[in-house]
């Protein structure tokens, strides 16, 4: 009888030992559809949140290793965390590891989609709007990679681990080049911001924008004006007549905003935004219940701001009351607060979103590019202070426009993931930041590819200098 | 009539009914018996060579079929039977065991109860049927009237023994002797035939044959090969063992005080490494068998109760009163009968049965203490104080400051708080958390069971309840468990049988997880701050408080362990069903079916409540939280057995096959509230919820299995096994596995030219085996790539997302161990010692790797079947008697070596590295798995000179630690660090002396671990300043200038760390060997005349255990067991393989459960 059951049971033997997930979807018949493509193409996006998170590799590079930021106490392996404002990186950084990982990971979302497109029975201009925006994210990440490793390994499609073997670091030309490409097909294809019904996703402007940018680093200053020209031609954008509206939670997508990382916030379950409590002092309990004392604003940057200018005290905060009513005199980012967010799990959920691009960066190089104060100025009109070449402007701390630009960037885009590029850019990294005590030579304004990407690959090369 | 004569045996009877028939019609009764004499003579020199017959018969038969008992006998004497087919027809199956004893007294056993009667005529024995009532019977069919008996029951050298049992066989009717030895029954019919048993001695059968009057001496059972010990689907004499079995029974353990079976068995068993990692109640220890065969696949071994497989079972929800034996499969051939599930041993677990006869009651009651007998030494006040100041001022010193300038100048991380310059004083010694956290706990533990039965029917029903506190705060352990267990007999055919157990447990566990948690925050929490501030709350980061003060130096830590035990409510129920239910049917004589069907379901509910604010004890100080999830879990087996016995001359064969399948689903709910008005209601309605899941996995498992076990003579011995597996958890190009054993064994001691030759060896026998065992411990889609959500959000929009989570593998398979093993029983002195030796060499290949793969790929790693791993090792158990009279005293002894080694691991053998939290473990060819990976830490620097002269960082300042240049190249990188420790022990051991006079029994019990080491990670906290973590004692001796250079072994203290100075290194590395008092117990069992007067009652015995008594160790924190990282298991529900698998960092102690010393006090009685 017992034995009839489990024959019974067991009858079908293929459909008791195939047991799909069930509370996982299975990926075997994924990538079909274009709905399919639409989960696939948000998950794509969702590697934003990783690439630019507040504890990211692009923040440590930018805020950490520059002058911008430090910290003090903080969760986790802190030594490995103190090592980049310090300099002091090596190639077993779990941090650094960690950013390699998610670098790849993100373009492995971004890839999986681009290889599978091509295949699916869809309509071919959605096809098209996908690819451009997959290759904007790519463009986008590569670009940044390049310029926090040097040569790095560049795929265009997904590989498997076999396959990866091959597969080295490539030249810095190289990848720039497959940047560029990237760019340029975004910027062709991809609508125009007010085209888009659904704000988040790339448009011409960011993707011409960017490239804009890929120039200026590449230090082709013509045809980053060219680019850098089409975004402010298109009169998409425009700046916020108040710097301070700028960063009001509520405040997103704006007409200055160019590309965005978007967040909801406000209850569980959905996109947080963690810019609030990661840069609040470390257990201040004061007004924020979870706070990670990440980029903690050094006094050279406060200092940085001349002493008019408004932005500075919407930018920094230097320090908090706690509940005893004391001072406690720590600076810290304010951009991004969000007050009233809601703790959910023991954590702010916060709904800042973040911008990656905005329209005063994009002036700004374009002064750089272009070596014309017009640019500058309009940033600097905006911000209420002396207009360079004008009365009151501190010529003596920045007697030339490049300076002029360098600080105003610095100020203007404070941390929003912009100075150790600029400076790594403009080739003032190592005088500035040697001035100010770091220990830094041209090798170490590289990360160091991590040990066991060369343990698992003996082929791929150390960066010199680790 | 020649057609009957040449004839082959078998049908001899058949011959004879047929001449019977023809006689019956002759008259002259004579006449026929000698034509009949002379028929049987002609065939008996046809059949067989040899003319000579003895009259004596041995026979060994159990329920089988009377005309092949006649058979066998006339095989053996030369006589032949002579009957009516007729009257053969109604017979009950026979039950004999005589060793050459006259044909009369056998023919007597065998008809007895027949309703025949016999004549032997020369050599033929005529059987006829008897015309008299069945209840009666005699020989010469008169009914002889019941009567009354009474004797006395002895041991060899005459001592009474008492509680010995005496049972009338085939019925209920039994006693036992008293104190003098001395038995009496009433009204015994005539014919009976008595069972005389004593436990350690043999079973002896007397049939009264008119005696009323008996002494009895019964023989000691030294003859250990004669027990049966539980292999896979069935049972084995000892002396057909081929495998490495070690078998334990209930006297092993029945005193012992653990709540889980084997934490009474550390030490006893070689080739089983059995730690205690946490010493909470209720926490299971890890066990090792033989090594460890995996490196990111699950390790622990596979347990089967009463005949279920069970992965990762939880046998705290087996009541150890109930086990009768604990059966350790540890080669890969025996385990092979398991196949998929054996490659890291098996242990059998079988649950107690009544005995037919005498209904037994046992009660018992159990009194323990529980104590932390080892405090870790950390720095009070002062000390702690001083070390906070001078963290400060040399991390200020190096960023250019001086220790004299006062906070005012200072950066945010370098200011000290005035009360520490000002009025250290106001501290005095400070708090000692260890003594706020831990305590004396007392725990009761009540046993009843009832067992007995009759022939036809045995069942044991027991009830337990275990109330454990624990050492540690609001910490506590309740265990309920109830058991039936059901044997009957239907028809001599048909048995059936069920098990079931219900058990229950509650319990609240804080403190196992290390880093945050409170045993770690009760060693690491600052001196400074008192128990409870002035306002009765916990933190100094209650506003209202004066020690809010501090809060502004963010490096002050005092998460208040109160918070978490006593500002936190919260308990785990567990409900478990294990039920077994199976059918027996004997289709013809030795073939039998056995059909079961099995089932285990389990409900965990968790409840969790956090008081909003914590009396701000804890970082968070946040509101209220409350979290409620429930793990539901059922298994399922049917198991389809065909066992075939066939005996012919000195041939013995039995086969097994087999076909099971068993299938498991897991769900688990979780939801969790917040926004409480108040603390006032726990339960999730009183907030509002803010997330909730729900998850459910399967996996199934498809089994045929085939088992041929040979043996001749009792002395030659071959076993085989199959096992094909399939499994729903692999590739689908790899779904079934095979898993084939043999193994054979040579008893040399019944050879001849031993048995008589060798006097002092009662036995000796020869084992060697080789089999495949698979592991399958990976989670249940680990082959299939899974999509994970990933959501975005455009403008105010979130819209779902999904990415692919890992890589697929369709050819995904079995981690299959490879094992030889050669064993050697030998039992000598009249088996006064014994010694069993084993030695094995296993080799694991297509290891279940979760092997780094380029993260080029998207991915860190991707679960594949790629390395290979070798274990092998040496072990010896041995059993002396050294004394056996009035006064007794036996020594057992185990040892073990297992060495381990890595073969083979991913592409380009790149090593495997795993990071947690500073530790560091990396597994390499040619090493054994998982050593501990860092720089070879070599002192402390004195002074610049010494720096300049030799390789070091460029951060290294005086008082930095010095770290050695391994690989010479004049640097200090991170290439110079290398392997500097491992876990597994070089040797393990243990001895236990028993000593026992009359009543009173003691033993006591050492274990001892060698050339393990221990990783400390509390060092991250402990060792060296992190965030303000109070400090060993140790460590207050650290260098603070060169005049004061401290102890030389601890380094400056700095709040910003640089270079090397809190880099994971030979600093953190501790010796783990110990030696412990693992045991001492001490019994009496009181003699029948205190409680004569209770005449219910058969036994009494009073003990006292104590576990954990003494250790011996170097070890800076709780136990050098303690391992804060569990075995890798995957949960049910897992996804995907964890990127560090907790297994690889065994013998890491980030601030584990101190395992207790626990002395229990306990009463058994027996009526």
């Amino acid at each position: 009888m017992v034995g009839l059951i489990s024959i019974m049971a067991t009858g079908c033997k293929k459909s008791f030992l195939d047991l799909a997930p069930i509370s996982n979807s299975n990926a075997s018949n994924f990538y079909k559809t274009q709905a399919d493509f639409d989960l696939a193409v948000n998950a794509a996006y969702a590697t934003l949140y990783v690439f630019f998170a507040p504890q990211g590799g692009v923040s440590y590079f930018s805020e950490q290793m520059s002058d911008n930021a430090t910290i003090y106490n903080v969760n986790g392996i802190q030594a490995d965390k103190k090592a980049f404002k310090d300099f002091t990186l090596n190639s077993s950084n779990s941090q650094v590891y960690l950013f390699w990982q998610q670098s790849y990971r993100s373009l492995f979302n971004v890839n999986i989609v681009l290889d599978n497109i091509d295949a699916a029975n869809i309509d071919a201009a959605y096809k098209d709007q996908v690819k451009a925006q997959m290759r904007f994210l790519r463009g986008m990440y590569y670009f940044y990679m390049v310029q926090m490793w040097g040569d790095v390994p560049l795929l265009t499609k997904t590989v498997s681990a076999e396959e990866s073997y091959s597969i080295l670091r490539a030249p810095k030309a190289e990848v720039y080049a497959q940047v560029i490409s990237d760019l340029q097909f975004a910027s062709a294809t991809l609508p125009l911001s007010s085209a888009i019904t659904e704000p988040g996703h790339a448009t011409k402007g960011a993707a011409q924008a960017l490239l804009g940018k890929v120039y200026l680093t590449m230090g082709d200053k013509a045809q980053a004006a060219t680019a850098l020209q089409q975004v402010v031609t298109s009169g998409q954008y425009s700046l916020l007549p108040q710097y301070a509206s700028l960063w009001v939670v509520t405040n997103k997508n704006t007409k200055e905003s160019i590309f965005e990382i978007q967040f909801k916030g406000g209850a569980a379950g959905v996109p947080l935004s963690d810019y609030y409590n990661e840069y609040s002092p470390y257990e201040n309990f004061s007004f924020t219940l979870y706070a990670g004392g990440m980029n903690q604003v050094t006094d050279d940057l406060y200092n940085e701001f001349e002493s008019t200018d408004a932005r500075r005290d919407i930018t920094v905060s230097a320090g908090y009351t706690n509940k005893a009513g004391v001072f406690i005199p720590i600076k810290y980012p304010r951009k991004w607060t969000d007050a009233n967010a809601p703790v959910i799990n023991s954590r702010e959920a916060s709904s800042n979103n973040f911008m990656v691009l905005r329209y005063a960066d994009v002036l700004l190089m374009l002064a750089e590019a272009t070596a014309d104060p017009i640019y500058l100025n309009q940033v600097r009109s905006r911000a209420g202070v002396p207009l360079y070449g004008g009365a009151g402007y501190p010529s003596g701390a920045f007697p030339t426009l490049a300076l002029a630009i360098e600080h105003e960037r610095r100020v203007e885009l404070a941390i929003e993931f912009q100075r150790g590029f600029d400076l790594r850019r403009t080739g003032r990294a190592v005088p500035v930041l040697t001035a100010k005590g770091k220990p830094v030579t041209d090798q170490k304004l590289l990360l160091p590819v991590p040990e066991i990407v060369r343990q698992q690959n003996s082929e791929i090369t150390q960066n010199i200098g680790y | 009539m020649k057609r009957y004569i040449h004839c082959k045996a078998c049908d001899i009877q058949y011959g004879l009914n047929y001449i019977i028939k023809r006689l019956k019609k002759s008259a002259g009764k004579t006449i026929i018996i000698m034509k009949l004499t002379a028929v049987i003579l002609l065939v008996a020199t046809l059949q067989v060579s040899a003319s000579s017959y003895a009259q004596k018969v041995t026979l060994h038969e159990t329920n089988s079929k009377l005309k092949s008992v006649l058979n066998v006998i006339r095989k053996q004497t030369g006589y032949y039977f002579i009957f009516n087919k007729a009257v053969l027809q109604k017979v009950k199956p026979v039950t004999i065991n005589v060793t050459d004893e006259n044909l009369k007294e056998v023919l007597n056993e065998i008809f007895k109860g027949q309703n025949l009667g016999y004549e032997i005529k020369e050599k033929v024995i005529v059987i006829t049927q008897m015309v008299r009532p069945e209840s009666s019977s005699s020989k010469d069919g008169v009914s002889i009237p019941p009567v009354n008996i009474k004797g006395k029951v002895v041991d060899p050298k005459g001592k009474p023994l008492i509680g010995a049992s005496i049972r009338v066989k085939g019925n209920t009717k039994g006693t036992v002797t008293d104190e003098n030895g001395n038995f009496a029954l009433q009204a015994v019919e005539n014919d009976a035939v008595l069972l005389i048993s004593y436990s350690g001695f043999i079973t002896q059968e007397i049939a009264l044959n008119g005696r009323t009057e008996f002494a009895v001496s019964l023989k000691e059972d030294v003859q250990s090969l004669s027990d049966v010990v539980v292999v896979g689907y069935g049972t084995q004499s000892k002396r057909a063992v081929t495998g490495s079995v070690t078998s334990v029974n209930y006297d092993k353990f029945k005193d012992r005080s653990f709540s889980n079976v084997t934490q009474a068995l550390a030490g006893q068993l070689p080739g089983v490494n059995i730690s205690q990692s946490q010493g909470a109640p209720g926490s299971s220890p890890v066990v090792r068998i033989r090594g460890t065969s995996s490196i990111t696949a699950g390790t622990n071994p596979l347990y089967v109760i009463d005949g279920l497989p069970v992965e990762n079972f939880n046998l705290n929800l087996i009541n150890p009163q109930d086990i009768s034996s604990v059966e350790v499969l540890k080669d890969a051939s025996s385990a092979a009968i398991y196949g998929s599930r054996g490659a890291n041993g098996v242990i059998i677990i079988t649950t107690k049965l009544g005995k037919a006869g005498i209904t037994n009651v046992s009660a018992g009651y159990e009194f323990g203490v529980q104590t932390v007998n080892r405090q870790i030494k950390m720095m009070n006040a002062p000390q702690f104080v001083q070390y906070y100041v001078d963290a400060h001022n040399n991390a200020w010193t190096a960023a250019g400051g001086k220790a004299s300038d006062p906070n005012s100048v200072r950066g945010p991380a370098y200011r000290i708080p005035e009360d520490f310059t000002n009025n250290p004083q106001q501290f005095g010694e400070g708090t000692n958390w260890q003594d706020v956290m831990f305590h004396t706990a007392l725990s009761h533990n009540a046993q009843l069971s009832v067992s007995g039965g009759s022939d036809k029917t045995q069942f044991l029903i027991s009830g337990a309840y275990l109330d454990q506190d624990a050492v540690l705060d609001q910490n506590y352990y309740k265990r309920l468990a109830l058991r039936v267990n059901l044997k009957h007999q239907i028809s001599d055919k048909f048995t059936i049988g069920a098990n079931i157990s219900l058990t229950s447990i509650y319990d609240r566990t804080d403190g196992t997880q290390g880093k945050a948690d409170v045993v770690s925050l009760g060693v690491t929490s600052d001196p400074i701050f008192p128990v409870y501030n002035e306002n009765g709350n916990l933190g100094f980061r209650d506003p209202k408080s004066t020690w809010y003060r501090f809060t502004q130096y963010s490096d002050l830590q005092l998460w208040n362990p109160y918070s978490l035990t006593r500002e936190i409510n919260k308990q785990d129920k567990t409900y478990n069903t294990l039920a077994t239910g199976y059918a027996e049917y004997k289709i013809i004589e030795g073939l039998k079916f056995r059909t079961s069907i099995n089932a285990n379901l389990t409900n965990i509910r968790h409840n969790y409540y956090q008081n909003a604010l914590q009396k701000y004890g804890y970082s968070s100080a946040g509101p209220a939280i409350a979290n409620n999830n429930t793990t539901s879990v059922l298994n399922w087996l049917s198991e389809n057995t065909l066992n075939y016995e066939k005996q012919f001359n000195k041939h013995k064969l039995t086969a097994l096959v087999g076909y099971t399948a068993q299938h498991q689903r897991d769900e688990y709910n979780d939801v969790s509230s917040s926004n409480f008005p108040n603390d006032l209601v726990p339960t999730l309605n009183a907030g509002t919820v803010t997330a909730g899941t729900s998850l459910a996995s399967e996996w199934a498992l498809l089994s045929y299995l085939g088992r041929v076990n040979y043996s001749y003579a009792d002395k030659y011995f071959l076993t085989a096994t199959l096992r094909r597996d399939g499994s729903s958890r692999f590739g689908e190009n790899n779904k079934y596995g095979y898993f084939p054993s043999a193994s054979a064994g040579w008893l040399i001691s019944e050879e001849g030219f031993m048995k008589d030759q060798v006097k002092w060896v009662s036995s000796l026998k020869l084992r060697a085996s080789y089999g495949i065992a698979g592991n399958n411990q990976i989670p249940n889609y680990g082959s299939i790539g899974l999509l994970s959500s990933s959501n975005y959000t455009y403008g105010s929009t979130v819209v779902n997302g999904l990415s692919i989570n890992n890589i697929s593998n369709r050819d995904l398979k079995w981690e299959k161990t490879t094992q030889y093993n050669a064993g050697l029983d030998i039992a000598m002195f009249n088996s006064r010692l014994n010694l069993t030796l084993d030695a094995y060499y296993s080799v694991t290949k297509d290891l279940l790797l979760n092997v780094p793969v380029p993260d080029i790929t998207g991915f860190a790693n991707q679960l594949t079947n790629i390395g290979k791993m070798r274990n092998q090792g040496i072990e010896i158990g041995f059993t002396s008697k050294n004394l056996i009279h009035d006064f007794t005293w036996t020594t057992d002894f185990n040892f073990s070596v297992n060495r381990n080694k890595v073969l083979e691991l991913g592409p380009n053998n790149a090593p495997l590295n795993y990071n947690d939290f500073s530790v560091a473990v990396r597994t390499e060819v040619g090493q054994p798995v998982s050593n501990y990976y860092g720089y070879i830490f070599d002192g402390v620097y004195q002074n610049q000179a010494q720096i300049s002269s030799s390789p070091h960082d460029p951060t290294t300042t005086p008082g930095d630690p010095i770290v050695r240049d391994v690989n010479g190249d004049g640097k200090i990188t991170a290439d110079d660090r290398t392997n500097i420790g491992n876990y597994q022990p070089k040797f393990i051991s243990g001895i236990t002396n028993t000593f026992g006079y009359k009543g009173l029994e003691f033993s006591f019990l050492f274990q001892g671990s060698y050339g393990g080491k221990i990783a400390n990670q509390l060092v991250r906290y402990s060792g060296l300043w992190n965030g303000g973590r109070n400090a060993y004692a140790d460590a207050a001796n650290y260098w603070r200038s060169e005049a004061n250079p401290g102890d030389g072994k601890h380094f400056k203290p700095t709040v910003e760390p640089k270079g090397l100075q809190n880099q994971f290194s030979s600093y953190w590395i501790e010796d783990g060997s110990f030696l412990r008092v693992k045991n001492i117990r001490l019994s009496y069992a009181l003699p029948k005349s205190v409680f004569s007067r209770m005449a219910a009652v058969k036994g009494l015995r009073l003990y006292v255990n104590a576990e954990n008594v003494f250790l011996f160790s170097k070890y800076t924190n709780y136990d050098p067991e303690n391992t804060t990282y569990a075995a890798t298991t995957y949960s049910p529900t897992a996804t995907s393989v964890s990127p560090i698998p907790t297994g690889a960092f065994l013998g890491v102690d980030y601030g584990s459960y101190p395992v207790p010393r626990v002395i229990t006090f306990g009463v058994k009685a027996d009526f």
